[in-house]
């Protein structure tokens, strides 16, 4: 069956992200590794969002990710600073639960 | 000519990702890759072949395969080498053929940029998958994206290493 649907739908577009850079990450700088994952978690929370389990903290993150995410290509530190703030961030959230 | 012109174009180039709406007109597509054709070819060989997708649903499906693919562009442009072609520039008949894309590529998005248009070359996309999205044959294989779109948020300059420590004068 031709389903033309999948094709809009999040979670498989999240998939379709999770697959093609599982095979590209083989390839790729390691930090994209990093990249794919972050970029991952900031679709996740769009699916989150769709699904009504978001809340403004989150919504924070994601927000900070697409910030923040082109780092990765101009300043490699900065990058890595940003996921400190990124991993505190997240800590604080499970803290608070 | 003007020199002004040119460097300005040069510099002023960025990765774009993240556009607006904005259909390109035809006669703009036509320009920037009749520009992709007059980059040189080592012997001339000219191995490359562009297509063209306009098509959102294709757009949207080669999205989904394209991991380093930011935004949502109008156009996306297919780099390929012709295999067959860069055959004819013997054993470094393909690593030649990188090359001259590459050049095609750069030229298209200058006058991308020049047309007030934003673009980004993309490496990190599934070019199986790719392949079989768009029905690309054997010996025909996918190098380069270059997304085209209009843009508002043009990113700064990242900088570069400086002429100093690159350039090296008569001798490394
Ligand atoms: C061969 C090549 C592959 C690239 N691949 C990607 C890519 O997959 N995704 C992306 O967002 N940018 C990609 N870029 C863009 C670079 O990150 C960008 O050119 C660089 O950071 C300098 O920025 P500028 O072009 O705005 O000066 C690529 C550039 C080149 C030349």
């Amino acid at each position: 069956m031709k389903n033309t649907n999948i094709v809009k739908d999040p979670h498989f577009k999240l998939l379709s992200f999770l697959i093609t850079s599982a095979r590209g990450c083989i390839d790729e700088p390691q930090l994209y590794g990093s990249l794919r994952l972050i970029d991952a978690a900031a679709r996740l929370i769009d699916i989150m969002m769709v699904e009504g389990k978001t809340t403004e903290e989150l919504l924070n993150l994601k927000k900070a990710i697409e910030e923040n995410i082109v780092l990765v290509m101009y300043d490699e530190k900065k990058y890595i600073e940003f996921l400190d703030r990124l991993v505190k961030d997240l800590a604080k959230i499970i803290k608070s639960a | 000519m003007c020199l002004e012109d040119i460097i300005r174009v040069i510099k002023g180039r960025r990765c774009v990702r993240s556009f607006r709406e904005g259909e390109i007109p035809n006669e703009y597509i036509h320009k920037i890759l009749e520009a992709g054709i007059w980059a040189p070819s080592g012997g001339n060989i000219q191995p490359w072949e562009f297509i063209v997708v306009r098509n959102r649903d294709m757009i949207d499906k080669i999205k989904l395969v394209s991991p380093g693919l930011f935004g949502d562009p109008s156009v996306i442009i297919v780099v390929c080498i012709n295999l067959e072609k860069a055959k004819r520039g013997g054993r470094i008949g393909e690593s030649m053929a990188i090359i001259d894309v590459s050049m095609a590529a750069q030229n298209i998005m200058l006058v991308a940029y020049a047309l007030g248009i934003g673009s980004c070359p993309i490496v990190s996309f599934s070019k199986t998958a790719v392949k079989e999205l768009l029905d690309i044959p054997k010996y025909v294989e996918p190098i380069l994206l270059i997304t085209l779109g209009y843009t508002d948020k043009w990113p700064n300059p990242p900088a570069r290493r400086p002429l100093e420590e690159v350039v090296h004068y008569e001798k490394y």
